[in-house]
């Protein structure tokens, strides 16, 4: 019976093998219809030339459902210039685009989820620069233009600096969210102001129920969304270029004004009545199952600060402006530092150049690239030619005027900083911290860490 | 039974017990996979799984009829319907509603019957243990309806959606089916390939007299001991400049090169303790090395082989990592089941359902190849072989 077994098996597996079907995805929107940009894209494509026959590859984090979305996106490159654009996504991206880059079987374009490893493989000489176009258009098309391409320009092999990363797909922190409908039952108001807020969550806690759902638990990265609750009360308590010696370690761990912001942060995670399941199971709750509290019946809490992504997470059926809505997580009125927003996002570079390469990174520049992945997903742009119809909800538009009006934008700290701080102490030490460790403790162990790696 | 030596001791039933314990502890959390994975994400993230195999009291929450239902009695807009009829997602028709709520703050606090006076009078509600109600308001209702929060006793409740999106969700590029037959493409041969190397290995370093075979039989054991990890930038490499590049070529032999040692170190153990006897008579009788190899050693190692086949097999099928390094390229036309199932975990994870699943579709070829050749196991050939 074995040997029929294995016949067969083999039989069918050499089928599977003869049956490959093309790898990219298919053309969502068809050309000329909807809001869309498809002026300018119409016009490049006439004059981009023509590829026929040649691969790009391009390698990322994004798994399901972002990578049916962004294969989308590929398509109307390879309808506009016959090049065959193919994308895999990989939940271990970080390691396996090292190896490969190491071993020389590098991707045309990789995307990071962070710049810390863009920087890195750049002064690994594994990054080659962009075109010398791309800083200059980035400059004058993204709001805050210089800031993005100083995120990313990293120090090659010789150390100088030189223009690696190109931002595509960017999310904002700074959002608080909350159940609109639960609000109006108990008769609060969506606070203005961090005083306001503070006032709600203490106002919430007298009324004998729970303000906040908050849960740190991410696996190997537990620890990550307290690092977030940090820099977002940084920028609130102390001016951008005390957040930006932070992150530089110009300023170090343990400066008061760091160790007063963690305190801050445990004003709101270390009291059993703030949180829901009390203090001790912040650090074990899982972030994707934290924000579910707020949709149970009852309310197991009211509010949930979490970046733009986290509708994922919500129950299914969850409609947004009506089931549930967000504010942007305030600044004080007390202190004049405008209204700061903290937020993250994953950036391309280039691999392995080509042709194909670089006429794939210009149409990245053409705001259809854009509008396309942000009509399917959750997903923002600094570009500022997009047309913010073609978002996907209301609440999307909504973040993108959080991004455009915000007078100060920041990058996630935590992706700064060095891989061994900001993935690393910086988590673990949040852990500690909302486990009842000392916050003086446990920024001069941060700080130790550093030290160490210098 | 006082004549039969070995008598039962009094004790067994202390081994019966502790066997029974073993297998429930063995067996508590792959039960709790399996229902899991026929429940969908909320439910598992509401409740334990241990608490859907049984009817239970919930709260659920489901709307009213919005502006659109709603007509105009005198000053009232009225919205009448049935709760339960009119949820899209909601529980089956046909269960008992014990109490209900229009608050948050308080959902369950009316029985069925009552009348629900709230916003400050200017909204009723009422309905009956079947789901029927009657809203009324003073005010022009909004699109949406009201919130309602009932509670009632509702049956267990599983879906199929989670092993309808394992198997069949994706084109026909990157689907379950496709990534199936690849992890076969992988491991067919990367289970026979070392085996039959082993084999021969074994032979020589256990009957085989030549210079220098316990310092090789030490090495082999000694390589034992090296992490695969160490290997696989190296390797890449060797194969990326020879040309094999990454494919299934390049897997073979990765997964070969890992598996060898073991398997050599096993067949070797098993064929040196192979009685002597019978190798001198075929000496004597003028066997030549490969015969006595073939007609003999081979069909009296058969249930070494199968062992390693087995743990072979396990080992390539489930492998993730030496796939991800050597056989999964930019192209993506090559993926296994392991990737398949990363990757419908999501750009974040956190799909338990998806896991639970796919942790029962996956298990279900190593199950057969177990049960096919697990008689080898338990089979003592040698024991017919040698009177």
């Amino acid at each position: 019976m074995t040997p029929k077994l294995y016949a067969s098996a083999a039989a069918l597996a050499l089928m599977a093998g003869t049956a490959m079907a093309d790898g990219h995805g298919h053309m969502k929107f068809k050309p000329g219809e909807g809001a869309f940009s498809w002026d300018s894209y119409n016009a490049w494509a006439e004059s981009a030339p023509d590829l026929s026959g040649q691969t790009v590859t391009v390698a990322g984090p994004w798994l399901q459902p972002e990578d049916d979305v962004f294969r989308s996106v590929l398509a109307y490159f390879t309808e506009a210039t016959g090049a065959e654009a193919i994308y895999t996504g990989s939940d271990s991206f970080e390691q396996q685009i090292v190896i490969d880059a190491e071993a020389g079987s590098a991707p045309n374009i990789a995307v990071f989820p962070q710049p810390g490893l863009a920087a890195d493989m750049a002064a690994r000489g594994l990054l080659s620069p962009l075109p010398a176009s791309m800083a200059p258009w980035t400059v004058e098309n993204y709001g805050a233009g210089q800031s993005w391409v100083d995120l990313g320009t990293y120090a090659d092999k010789d150390g100088a600096d030189q223009h690696y990363g190109f931002f595509y797909n960017v999310n904002v922190k700074s959002l608080v969210w909350y159940v609109p409908e639960n609000f109006e039952d108990a008769e609060y108001e969506v606070p203005e102001t961090m005083e306001e807020l503070r006032a709600l969550t203490e106002q919430i806690v007298a009324d004998g129920e729970t303000p906040w759902c908050i849960g740190l638990g991410s696996g190997a990265a537990t620890g990550w969304p307290a690092t977030d609750w940090v820099e977002d009360i940084m920028l609130r308590t102390q001016p951008a270029d005390v957040y930006d010696a932070w992150t530089t370690n110009d300023i170090p761990f343990n400066d008061e004004r760091v160790v007063a912001a963690i305190e801050e942060f445990g004003w709101f995670v270390g009291d059993d009545a703030k949180v829901s399941g009390g203090a001790g199971a912040v650090a074990t709750t899982d972030f994707r199952d934290s924000p579910k509290g707020m949709f149970a019946a009852p309310a197991e809490c009211y509010m949930h600060r979490q970046a733009s992504f986290v509708p994922a997470f919500f129950p299914e059926g969850i409609e947004f402006g009506e089931d549930v809505d967000f504010f942007y997580f305030p600044s004080y009125e007390g202190k004049d530092l405008g209204n700061p927003v903290l937020g993250g996002g994953t950036l391309m570079a280039i691999t392995d150049p080509s042709d194909a390469t670089t006429a794939l990174m210009e149409f990245f520049q053409l705001p259809l690239a854009h509008e396309v992945f942000g009509a399917q997903s959750g997903f923002l742009t600094p570009l500022k030619s997009v047309n913010p119809e073609t978002y996907l909800n209301d609440a999307l538009r909504g973040q993108a005027d959080i991004l455009v009006n915000a007078t100060t934008f920041r990058f996630d700290g935590s992706d700064l900083m060095p891989g061994g701080v900001g993935a690393g102490s910086f988590w673990t030490g949040m852990v500690d911290f909302t486990g009842g460790k000392d916050a003086a403790t446990v920024a001069a162990e941060i700080q130790d860490s550093w030290d160490a790696l210098k | 039974m006082d004549n039969i030596a070995g008598r039962k001791s009094g004790l067994s039933w202390a081994v019966n017990i502790s066997v029974a314990l073993l297998v429930a502890l063995w067996l508590f959390p792959t039960v709790g996979l399996l229902v899991s994975s026929f429940r969908t994400a909320d439910q598992i993230s509401a409740s334990g799984w241990w608490k859907s195999l049984f009817s239970a009291e919930q709260v659920v929450q489901l709307r009213t009829g919005g502006a659109e239902a709603a007509t105009q009695e005198g000053d009232l807009w009225v919205v009448e319907g049935n709760l339960l009829d009119e949820a899209e997602d909601g529980p089956a028709p046909g269960i008992t509603i014990t109490r209900f709520g229009v608050s948050s703050k308080a959902v369950d606090a009316f029985a069925v019957g009552d009348t629900a006076t709230f916003s400050k009078d200017e909204k009723t509600f009422t309905m009956d243990a079947a789901g029927n109600y009657r809203f009324t308001s003073t005010e022009k209702l909004r699109k949406r309806g009201q919130r309602v929060f009932i509670t009632a006793t509702l049956p267990p409740d599983f879906t199929l959606e989670n092993y309808d999106q394992v198997l069949f969700s994706g084109n026909s590029n990157d689907s379950m089916a496709k990534a199936f037959f690849n992890t076969l493409t992988v491991t067919i041969p990367a289970t026979i390939i070392p085996i039959l190397i082993a084999a021969f290995a074994a032979y020589a370093l256990a009957w085989m007299e030549f210079p220098g075979r316990v310092l090789l039989i030490a090495t082999v054991v000694g390589l034992l001991v090296v992490p695969l990890q160490l290997a696989l930038i190296p390797l890449l490499k060797l194969h990326l400049n020879i040309g094999i590049g990454k494919g299934y070529l390049g897997v073979w032999l990765a997964h070969t090169g890992f598996g060898l040692p073991l398997a050599i170190y096993l067949l070797r153990n098993y064929m040196a303790g192979l009685p002597k006897d019978i190798i001198e008579n075929a000496k004597v009788d003028g066997a030549t090395d490969f015969q006595i190899f073939t007609k003999i050693i081979l069909p009296l190692s058969f249930p070494a082989l199968a062992s390693f086949a087995i743990l072979q097999f396990l080992w390539t099928w489930n492998d993730l990592l030496v796939a991800k390094v050597f056989l999964i390229d930019a192209t993506g036309n090559t993926t296994v089941m392991t990737n398949q199932i990363v990757e419908l975990l999501g750009t974040r994870g956190g799909n338990w359902e998806i896991l639970a699943t796919a942790a029962f579709v996956s298990i279900v070829a190593p199950l057969c190849v177990f049960f096919a050749m697990q008689r080898y196991l338990v089979r003592g050939l040698l024991a017919g072989s040698v009177k």
